[in-house]
């Protein structure tokens, strides 16, 4: 039986297991209780670290609201799961690492052209390959953007706390349920084992959103067409539906010859995330109004980034920060409008260099775009970042 | 600010003895921020907690000059002495731990076999005896964190272990 997070039992069952107050909790699970929270009520997954805690939460706390956790083989078939039992009309999600993240890619693309809404979270860990098996890194900036093929949009979020991840869980599972589209939380290994306070709220605090749904048999006869979100007809419910990651018209009978087709299917999937762009990006700005230099950081680095930028304040420089929540699509439009305001951008992150190469998309010639990073899993500290503040001041 | 390094080998529990100081933070409404760090042997590699507890926020994610390290193994002393404070305390099972500066410590893995037949309560002697050196937070605080913490029908044996710790650092 399908399970909505939304139904008065379950809005009971949460309140009774998960009181509201504040937590010493771990970012993982800060993220099985967004997740939760947010109406999940099935998991398929193969534990990885630093992502496995999730993977335990939702074993753990899933049966309490009659909800369903399953063991896997591997990671291809964990999202595999995910696509069918999204396709019954559970929220879904699954966690994963780096390498497990390469596996998902196919289905990932499978779930782009099939529209089907579900939560993919990325634990970083570094690497390439099996790297630094239990240490964070920001080093899968692309690998959401662009690790599955062919022409297609993603959303990626990007949690900064404990109590972000909570937070940032939700709105994943709100935007794939409205947009019918797969969502990516880009978490990483640090935060997702730090622990801090967090505030569980009361369910009335939460706000979700569920998929449409055909109202009769003739709007279901269009699963991929006729509307720019289409409405999900869910499987077991009468409808004769074809689901295909082919090129499909919009009843979803497959047609792989017809440019216009493919043309039409792509480019409304494409359309669905850039008609609500501006509803999908979410960012934090500090002291953006009266700066020289900007810093854009994101994930785990922005932390230690906005320590830095106090310090920095404290000494006369006039420094900003600029955090993406949402990091795919980039808020790019934003940046450049802050880029004519300074001299030098300055872009903190645990990799060689990736979110900045979507900042300098935005930024003209004269503005010195500069990386300040880090990598072997060791989180950027306060101080080196202040260093490099000072160094361009 | 206060920052805190707990470091041995995996199976002592360091991780644990962090996560409990820092809900005892928490419950006493302090900022706190704790992370970890341990090889990916299950047994026998490296093992550190970190612990930050501020009244201002934390900006940092792990311990940058560890204001108290305590050392209950070698290997975990060796791999992290670099990080403590030229003037930060250093607090050792001295049974275990040889360190090339001064220190202040008890034999914590012989006195927990000692009082509660099981050397596995280490983390909480060790963990009382630093609470009595630097009255971080309340004993009442870590008392109720273990009572959250530790798996069902232990909490007596742990809370005893961290009073014989405790009762060990006011000495």
């Amino acid at each position: 039986m399908i399970i909505r997070g939304d139904e008065p039992e379950q809005l009971r069952l949460l309140r009774k297991l998960y009181k509201p107050g504040n937590y010493f909790m771990q970012g993982n699970e800060a993220v099985a209780y967004g997740a939760l929270f947010a109406g999940c009520r099935f998991y398929a997954g193969y534990p990885i670290t630093p992502s496995s805690e999730i993977a335990e939460t939702m074993a753990r706390e899933l049966p309490k609201l009659h909800g369903y956790y399953l063991q896997m083989e591997d990671e291809i078939g964990s999202i595999a799961a995910m696509v069918g039992a999204s396709w019954t009309g559970f929220k879904v999600m699954t966690a994963t690492s780096g390498p497990g993240f390469s596996l998902m890619q196919e289905n990932l693309g499978y779930a782009v052209m099939t529209e089907t809404p579900l939560v993919l979270v990325d634990v970083q860990r570094s690497g390439p390959s099996t790297g630094q098996a239990t240490k964070g890194a920001q080093g899968d900036f692309f690998q959401a953007r662009w690790g599955t093929h062919g022409d297609h949009p993603i959303v990626a979020v990007s949690p900064v706390s404990v109590e972000d991840a909570f937070w940032e869980t939700i709105r994943a599972f709100n935007i794939a349920e409205k947009l019918r589209s797969p969502v990516v939380v880009l978490f990483d290994g640090v935060i997702a084992h730090t622990r801090e306070q967090m505030r569980i709220p009361d369910v009335s605090e939460v706000e979700i959103t569920y998929r449409k749904l055909p109202k009769n048999e003739e709007e279901a006869k269009l699963p991929f067409g006729g509307a720019l979100v289409p409405p999900m007809p869910l499987f077991g419910h009468g409808y004769f539906t074809h689901v295909t990651g082919s090129t499909h018209k919009e009843n979803g009978l497959r047609d792989v010859y017809t440019q216009e087709v493919h043309d039409r299917l792509v480019r409304r999937i494409h359309k669905k995330i850039e008609e609500h762009e501006e509803e999908i990006q979410k960012w934090e700005e500090y002291f953006t109004d009266d700066m020289d230099i900007l810093i854009v950081s994101w994930g785990v680095s922005a932390r230690p980034s906005l320590g830095a930028v106090l310090k920095a304040r404290d000494d006369g420089i006039k420094a900003g920060l600029f955090v993406p929540k949402t990091v795919h699509p980039f808020p790019g439009k934003r940046i450049r409008e802050l880029s004519k305001k300074v001299r030098v951008i300055l872009v903190p992150e645990m990799n060689l260099g990736q979110l900045i190469l979507e900042v300098q998309r935005y930024v003209n010639d004269d503005v010195l775009l500069k990386g300040v990073n880090k990598i072997g899993g060791v989180p950027l500290r306060v101080e080196e970042i202040l260093r490099e503040i000072r160094g361009v001041a | 600010m206060m920052q805190i390094r707990l470091a041995g080998i995996g199976g002592q529990g360091v991780i644990l003895a962090g996560v409990i100081l820092g809900e005892a933070a928490a419950i006493e409404g302090l900022n706190v921020l704790q992370t970890q760090d341990y090889g990916s042997a299950s047994r026998g590699g490296h093992s550190i907690a970190d612990v930050i507890i501020s009244k201002e926020p934390i900006y940092e994610l792990m311990v940058t000059k560890a204001d108290v390290l305590v050392a209950l193994a070698q290997l975990g002393y060796d791999s992290t002495k670099e990080e403590l404070k030229r003037d930060g305390i250093l607090i050792v099972d001295t049974d275990l731990v040889k360190p090339d500066r001064d220190y202040i410590g008890a034999p914590f893995t012989h006195l927990a076999e000692e009082n509660t037949g099981l050397a596995l309560t280490v983390n909480m002697v060790a963990l009382g005896y630093l609470v009595a050196k630097t009255g971080i937070v309340k004993k009442e605080s870590v008392e109720e964190a273990i009572k959250r913490r530790v798996p069902k029908g232990t909490e007596d044996i742990n809370v005893k272990a961290f009073r014989v710790g405790y009762e060990e650092g006011l000495k």
